[in-house]
């Protein structure tokens, strides 16, 4: 028997055989407690399921699960309401959730009966009974699953903890979904992907996800927006970095859009060429806040137009994105030197400035390394 | 009023006014083109909204009291509730939304913890550590302004030395003689005592 997360992309590449430990390792700062509730909508209806909640009443918990649109009809376990003073009717209640002996007891019975058991917050645990006894218990826990062919599925909150223990967390799952966040000074996008799977082999791909209520999980295609002044080879860049592309012109310019598609480092990701500045702010609307990054193309040999490139990084900065500048054209004897022309744009030396030929393809994954940098630290 | 940056602690005994204190620096900030967010340990979110609402002040909230007394409570557009004080990750995605709907508009923010101590109520000491570590560097990014409010005698001297190393700054509080005086102490320098006094909500220096 086997189940399946519940997790769109997850789904597709791997089935979960019963015996086996998945922890959703989560950064602090992201939104990554929907997925262990997904993982359990997916299953109530087909295994018998319990929910181990550490941070919250179950009456939270069940709203929790209604603002996605999801009916909790399986049994909790309580490990909250003895720590605020609070009586249970749960099926199982642990009376004193800091100590560590009686919530380890509880949990062994939670997995002795179900053929699923999340837990909600092992972060928590670790909290309110200390790093190493619960690493310890969590051990046992994945054995006892073994044991009785459950799947056991935890949160984990990687806060900094030490790295000892996060490596143990690690290295007791045999499967690990990563969900991140994509920092450009805050937070501006999520992703998650399968970084471990012991039993079987699986290509890597990460996603980018956003949270809906309800529905939950939703993954989507990041976007890049491809700018700069007039012929500055933003058509020629989409098409030599895209496996597919296509464009909308009209005498050779870009008069409506260009589209590639770019399979890259695990993540799918649609490039969008923008024709000129002026649909650049719908564009950026109509991609609902979908578009991660922005690359600047401009024509190394063309100084005279930097000052209309500068501006159109004033509009990317104004919502937020982070941006690359591609100094195109570093074929023609006349192009200026990537930091030469920082200079002459008066960039922050934290902005990179690659330099490509495009139409040589050239330099154009550079660019796109440049970008994911940023993003993914 | 009090000019700082980066992330201090507002430290002093319980009613000393550093509730009001913190709230008019907050008004303060908002003049300045500010947006602010408030996290709530103690009040709930209703209660601080109509607390600003005297002064046309918008500021978003970060309830972490109400599901823990109405577990039905629901969001609103400028209060967001976390499922209770234990849940650090919550308050940490939150706030991290709220930054970046700032951040998107080209406005920075103040922050203000109402209070660091009631998280303490709640959980340990290091983990509270570690959210701090993980919030006082995203205020820094963002250059963002927090005040961390934390109650004097509800903790041990360990734990206020091993809080204040991660602030930028301590705002202290102190009350003589009926008389109450705040002052701020940062690495680089160290202002006068100055007096004030609470009337109604409003603090005079």
């Amino acid at each position: 028997m086997s189940i399946k997360l519940g997790i769109p992309a997850i789904d597709d590449v791997i089935d979960i055989p019963t015996g086996k430990v998945v922890t959703y390792c989560v950064d602090p700062e992201v939104e990554g407690d929907v997925f262990l509730m997904q993982t359990l909508h997916k299953n109530s209806e087909k295994c018998k399921c319990t929910l181990v909640i550490t941070n919250m009443s179950p009456m939270v918990a069940r709203n929790k699960f209604k603002e996605f649109g999801w009916n909790i009809n399986f049994p909790i376990v309580d490990a909250y309401s003895g720590l605020v003073g609070d009586l249970s009717n749960e099926k199982y209640v642990v009376k004193d959730p800091s100590n560590a002996e009686e919530l380890s007891r509880i949990v062994e019975d939670a997995i002795k009966e179900n053929d699923l058991v999340a837990i909600n917050s092992l972060s928590t645990m670790i909290d309110l009974c200390g790093e190493r006894i619960i690493v310890e218990y969590f051990k046992n826990w994945g054995k006892l699953a073994t044991i009785n062919n459950s799947v056991l599925v935890v949160n984990f909150v990687a806060w900094p903890y030490d790295e000892k223990i996060i490596n143990t967390v690690k290295a007791c799952s045999n499967a690990i979904v990563k969900i991140g966040g994509i920092h450009h000074r805050v937070i501006i996008g999520q992703y998650y992907g399968l970084v471990k799977v012991d039993w079987t082999e699986v290509r890597r791909k990460s996603v980018l996800f956003k949270v809906v209520k309800p529905g939950g999980v939703r993954a989507y295609i990041p976007k890049i927006l491809v700018t700069g002044p007039y012929n500055a080879g933003k058509t020629t860049f989409v098409h030599a970095i895209s496996n597919k592309a296509v464009s909308v012109d009209r005498l050779g310019t870009t008069v409506a859009l260009d589209h590639g598609h770019v399979e890259y480092k695990g993540f799918t990701i649609d490039i969008f060429g923008t024709p000129g500045q002026e649909r650049f702010d719908p564009l950026l609307k109509m991609l609902g806040g979908e578009a991660f990054g922005v690359i600047v193309v401009i024509d190394s040999t063309k100084p005279e137009d930097f000052p209309r490139a500068k501006e159109m990084l004033e509009k990317t900065t104004k919502f937020g994105l982070p941006y690359v500048i591609a100094a195109n054209k570093q074929d023609l004897p006349n192009a200026l030197h990537p930091e030469e022309i920082r200079k002459r744009m008066s960039l922050p030396t934290n902005t990179p400035v690659i330099s490509m030929s495009a139409i040589n393809r050239e330099g154009v994954y550079d660019v796109l390394d440049a970008l994911l940098k940023i993003l993914l630290g | 009023m009090i000019e700082f940056d980066g992330n201090v602690m507002l430290f002093g005994s319980p009613l000393t006014g550093k509730t009001i204190l913190a709230r008019n620096i907050l008004l303060n900030e908002l003049k300045k083109g500010y947006s602010g967010i408030y996290i709530t340990t103690n009040d709930v979110g209703e209660d601080v909204a109509n607390w600003f609402n005297e002064y046309n002040a918008k500021i978003r909230i970060i309830d972490c009291i109400s599901k823990t007394i109405q577990p039905n409570s629901t969001d609103t557009e400028v209060i967001k509730r976390v499922t209770s004080p234990i849940d650090l990750t919550g308050v940490s995605v939150q706030l991290n939304k709220f930054l970046e709907t700032n951040c998107k508009s080209g406005i920075k923010s103040i922050v203000i913890f109402d209070s660091i101590s009631s998280f303490l109520m709640y959980t340990n000491l290091q983990t509270v550590y570690r959210f701090m570590h993980i919030i006082t560097r995203r205020i820094k990014v963002t250059k963002s302004k927090a005040i961390y409010i934390v109650h004097d005698g509800m903790h041990d001297d360990k734990t206020i030395a091993t809080l204040k190393q991660m602030f930028d700054g301590v705002i202290e509080v102190k009350e003589e003689d009926n008389r109450k005086f705040f002052r701020l102490v940062s690495s680089t320098h160290k202002t006068d005592w100055k007096e004030f006094s609470i009337k109604g909500k409003k603090v005079i220096v």
